[in-house]
């Protein structure tokens, strides 16, 4: 990975990092809405044409949208849109991670779990507390094996490692990983070597791909 | 939904996730550009209208509005990014850039880029008590004054300070003060070899 | 001229400035130049490294830098040709060469000025005395006084008479001198190993370590795989190393202060000679090496059947030795040297055991010198991707560091590929009689299409295909005289461009001196026939010739020798 490129990193908690490419895709995920009030003129917008492309989107119909525009539309008194819990952080899914962290695939159900699910609380609802906490003993429980198999994956396909691992921990295993090369590369004397900036050597194999395109 | 073709290009960047500069999307951004005004431009006549009475429209303004904000976050995100990317190639590739990158960058790009180089080779200047020092030399602690380096590719004349001249061809090998082989060492001409 | 103090006459003119290493692809030029490149880098002697193949290489090199230059070392090549004629240089630039080729070119030993020679006197020199090959011309001094009108006759007749003996005189010397030159040049041979002589200069100055000496064992040992030097010679230089390595290895011995096992450590062994047994199986060493294979025919079945009676004969069950080596048993691997010379000595085989030095570093990591030849020299003339000479001369070099195994393993399961072919088709030339008599010498031909033939397109690799294949020839033919003659070998270089490539070597005796006087041969024969050859590489005795003119060549050669 290229040293001296250092993206704007993701942002923690309640708070998005405005200019994070991570948080920006993390808020495109959608979840689940119900319309408290009428939407005039956004039928074909919201994927409810039907017969007429501006036509108004009743009150009371259910909505998939994406997590900027639910956080922008949302108010604590719900006057335009009220929010429910996507399924995976409902009591139901909740007991599962709560019984084996390890065993869940973030990946598909995310994918990004932590991220989105710390967003959530953004929305008052009444299990605020209870997601919280699942969210924290999830990442607690997962977290050891990630730290592990970074730290002893040398050189070696670590792509069924990271197929379950939502995108935190991805990040997290990535460091981890970097971590390793770089003491390995230590030890091997190979600290003091100067390398090929990584920028130039990726143009090369391209610019064939770019001249075509 | 709106703010599809934003976050393309978002997706777009965040799939070079190793630093690499892809091509300005001119095309995207000009695109965005385009929803964004005729959002602006919905809301203006539909705020109009709910001034004149249709108070149910305000949701649908906001609607709209927000669908302005993420748009201008996608671009300006984009842009910051790219920035932070070319920031990065003047450090680790060099203040000449090989014509693959520079056709990557647009115009402001380029120009912004002029003008970072300037502003750190202004600085550089003017530490090191008055003899000016390039930070840009010796990222990695260095372990010997002279190194050794194999030639990966035919390159030509190369000069070294005292005015005289190396002939670097494919797989000669060169014992040189180090100082002068790092910039080719990292535009990938030369490779440094350690025994 | 030579030089007598490596260190005050090369080492410390060179050591403020920059020089250009042209470096020959053989194994030990490649042993010479890491010893080099060590000492400059301990001393920041800023140099560029460009490897040669040949004669036109070396050209083309000095043509590109020699702006750049003022001094250049030669490794492992130009003591043989006339330097200064054929380069051409400034009056300012220098020479220091360090090669084993012989004879040094007599322009090259009397030159004060330009040529410089990192070469050990030895006796068997035998540089012909300055007087005999140059002369001052005395003459014209002598013509112009005729120009005095000098009214003594008889003082006239003196003169004429003088100058007429001055002019026999000198027809005789020139006669007596091609004479001279004729036999100082006729025989090609080979010196000390150019490793040893960069490692000597290394140990005046003290700054020898444990890896320039393997180094230098590594080039010495290739003269041997080579069969460029005489089994004294080679146990005259392996007694040598033998003082350095018990200097620079005594610690070993001692219990209290020895090494630990990561820190690299040689040491002298009495090994047996089977080509890279310890990272084969016995079974396919025994098979694959020239003396064994050789001495057992075991191209014919009764040599198959003398096989597993030699097995039989050491209590070596089949099963263990077809396994790898290191897999074998360790009871059976307790003196499995004594056991196998004891058993060789009944079967004919006395020289199975050679002296020779093998190197330790870790668990894992041990080598004896013939494993480190053979990987490096495979390297170097593989064929097996279409990449350039010095693409695999720089991976050769690659290979000789300890920091990169993975190349030196690369290498060893190219030498063992090689090996085989080799065999193969040593034993199918056997059996079709390929290997014909032509009067004054031997002579085998590889057709187009032979498997493995690009392989010895190479001439190391051909070289050795040729000594193997002598040597298995003698043993197998009745014919008294055959088993006496040298041998010219060829196979096919470039199809489209219709070369072949073809090397000829010395007679194998007990008391072969190893002189070739093939280079001067082929050079008299594409002379006298108008062959279009090109004798491009260092070693003169190696050419390339066109298809066509094959047969013509042969026949004058023939003709030449007889």
């Amino acid at each position: 990975m290229s040293e001296a490129y250092v993206p704007v990193e993701a942002g923690f908690g309640l708070e998005e990092g405005y200019l994070s490419l991570e948080d920006i895709l993390m808020s495109q995920e959608r979840l689940p809405c119900r319309a408290e009030t009428a939407l005039p003129r956004l039928a074909a917008v919201l994927g409810k044409a039907g017969a007429e492309p501006l036509g108004s989107v009743p009150e009371g119909t259910k909505l998939e949208i994406p997590l900027w525009l639910a956080k922008g539309l949302y108010d604590n008194k719900r006057r335009v849109i009220s929010v429910e819990l996507p399924k995976i952080y409902k009591e139901s899914w909740r007991t599962v991670f709560t019984a084996d962290a390890n065993v869940v695939d973030l990946h598909k159900l995310g994918p990004f779990y932590y991220g989105f699910g710390s967003q959530l609380l953004n929305f008052d609802s009444p299990e605020n507390a209870e997601i919280a906490q699942t969210i924290l003993q999830t990442f607690i429980g997962r977290f050891r094996r990630i730290m592990d198999s970074s730290q002893n994956a040398y050189n070696e396909d670590t792509s069924a490692l990271v197929a379950r691992l939502d995108e935190l921990e991805r990040v997290l295993f990535r460091v981890g990983q970097k971590g390793l090369n770089d003491f390995q590369s230590w030890e091997m004397g190979q600290a003091s070597q100067i390398t090929a900036s990584s920028l130039v050597q990726n143009y090369r194999k391209r610019k064939f791909t770019d001249l075509d395109s | 939904m709106f703010g599809e073709k934003a976050i393309e290009l978002i997706r777009e960047l965040h799939r070079a996730s190793d630093g690499q500069l892809p091509a300005f999307n001119e095309d995207g951004i000009r695109q965005v550009l385009e929803e964004m005004k005729a959002l602006y431009e919905q809301n203006q006549a539909d705020v109009n209208e709910a001034k004149s009475g249709h108070s149910e429209l305000i949701s649908t303004i906001k609607f709209r509005h927000c669908s302005l904000l993420r748009n201008r976050r996608c671009i300006v995100a984009y842009l910051y990014d790219r920035l932070l990317r070319i920031r990065a190639l003047r450090w680790e590739y060099g203040s000449v850039l090989p014509n693959a990158v520079r056709f990557h960058m647009s115009a402001e790009e380029m120009e912004w880029f002029n003008q970072y180089k300037k502003s750190l080779a202004t600085y550089m200047r003017s530490i090191g008590g008055g003899e000016g020092l390039d930070l840009t030399q010796d990222i990695k602690p260095p372990k010997s004054l002279y190194i050794e380096v194999r030639c990966l590719k035919d390159y030509g004349e190369f000069e070294i300070d005292d005015g005289t001249i190396i002939l670097l061809k494919k797989n000669s090998q060169h014992f040189l003060p180090r100082w002068k082989c790092e910039q080719l060492i990292r535009q990938g001409i030369l490779e440094h070899v350690l025994s | 001229m030579f030089l007598s103090d490596f260190r005050k006459e090369f080492y410390e003119v060179v050591l403020n400035q920059r020089v250009l290493l042209l470096v020959a692809s053989d194994v030990d030029a490649l042993c010479a130049c890491k010893i080099l490149q060590a000492l400059f880098q301990c001393d920041h002697v800023q140099y560029t490294l460009v490897p040669v193949s040949g004669w036109q290489e070396l050209e083309t090199a000095f043509l590109e830098h020699k702006d750049q230059f003022q001094y250049f070392v030669l490794i492992n090549c130009g003591a043989n040709i006339d330097l200064l004629e054929v380069l051409q240089p400034e009056e300012d630039i220098i020479f220091f060469v360090c090669d084993t080729h012989r004879p040094i070119n007599i322009v090259n030993v009397y030159n004060e000025t330009q040529i410089k020679l990192l070469v050990k006197q030895d006796n068997d020199l035998e540089i012909p005395a300055y007087d005999d090959i140059f002369r001052d011309e005395e003459d014209s001094g002598n013509e112009s006084d005729e120009s005095e009108p000098s009214g003594k006759r008889q003082r006239f007749e003196e003169e004429v008479v003088e100058r007429t003996m001055k002019r026999r005189q000198r027809r005789e010397w020139e006669a007596r001198r091609q004479e001279i030159l004729f036999d100082y040049e006729q025989y090609e041979y080979h010196g000390t190993s150019c490793a040893m002589m960069m490692f000597e200069l290394a140990w005046i100055m003290s700054k020898d370590l444990n890896d320039m000496l393997w180094w230098a064992i590594v080039g010495l040992t290739d003269q041997w795989v080579q069969d460029k030097i005489t089994q004294m010679k080679y146990v005259t230089d392996i007694g040598a190393l033998q003082r350095h390595v018990s200097r620079h290895n005594h610690r070993n011995g001692d219990e209290e202060n020895s090494l630990s096992i990561d820190c690299m450590r040689i040491a002298f062994e009495y090994d047996l000679c089977l080509a890279l047994y310890q990272h084969w199986s016995l079974y396919e060493s025994l098979c694959n090496t020239c003396y064994t294979s050789a001495s057992l025919k075991l191209w014919s079945v009764q040599g198959q059947k003398k096989l597993q009676e030699f097995f039989a004969d050491m209590g070596l069950p089949l099963k263990q030795v077809k396994q790898k080596f290191h897999s074998m048993d360790i009871s059976l691997k307790e003196n499995l040297r004594e056991m196998i010379e004891e058993s060789a000595n009944k079967f004919g085989m006395k020289d199975l055991r050679v002296q020779t030095f093998s190197i330790h570093f870790g668990f894992k990591n041990k080598f004896l010198a013939s494993d480190v030849v053979y990987a490096a020299s495979s390297l170097m003339e593989n064929t097996e991707k279409d990449e350039s000479g010095t693409d695999n001369f720089i991976k050769a070099l690659d290979s000789l560091s300890r920091s990169n195994l993975d190349k030196l393993h690369q290498g060893l399961e190219l030498a063992k590929k090689q090996l085989c072919a080799i065999q193969r088709t040593v034993a199918s030339c056997i059996c079709t009689n390929l290997v014909i008599s032509q009067g004054p010498f031997l002579y085998c031909y590889l057709m187009e299409g032979t498997p493995d033939v690009k392989l010895f397109s190479r001439p190391i690799s051909l070289c050795l295909l040729s000594k193997y294949l002598l040597r298995s020839f003698i043993y197998s033919t009745k014919n008294k005289r055959c088993k006496l003659l040298p041998m010219v070998m060829a196979a096919p270089l470039d199809i489209e461009q219709g070369t072949v490539i073809m090397v000829g070597i010395p007679p194998q005796t007990e008391s072969s001196d190893k002189k070739n006087f093939f280079g001067r041969a082929f050079e008299k024969a594409a002379e006298n026939t108008n062959s279009r050859t090109l004798h491009n590489y260092f070693d003169m005795s190696i050419i390339e010739l066109k298809m066509e003119d094959r047969s013509k060549f042969l026949d004058a050669l023939i003709s030449l020798l007889s």
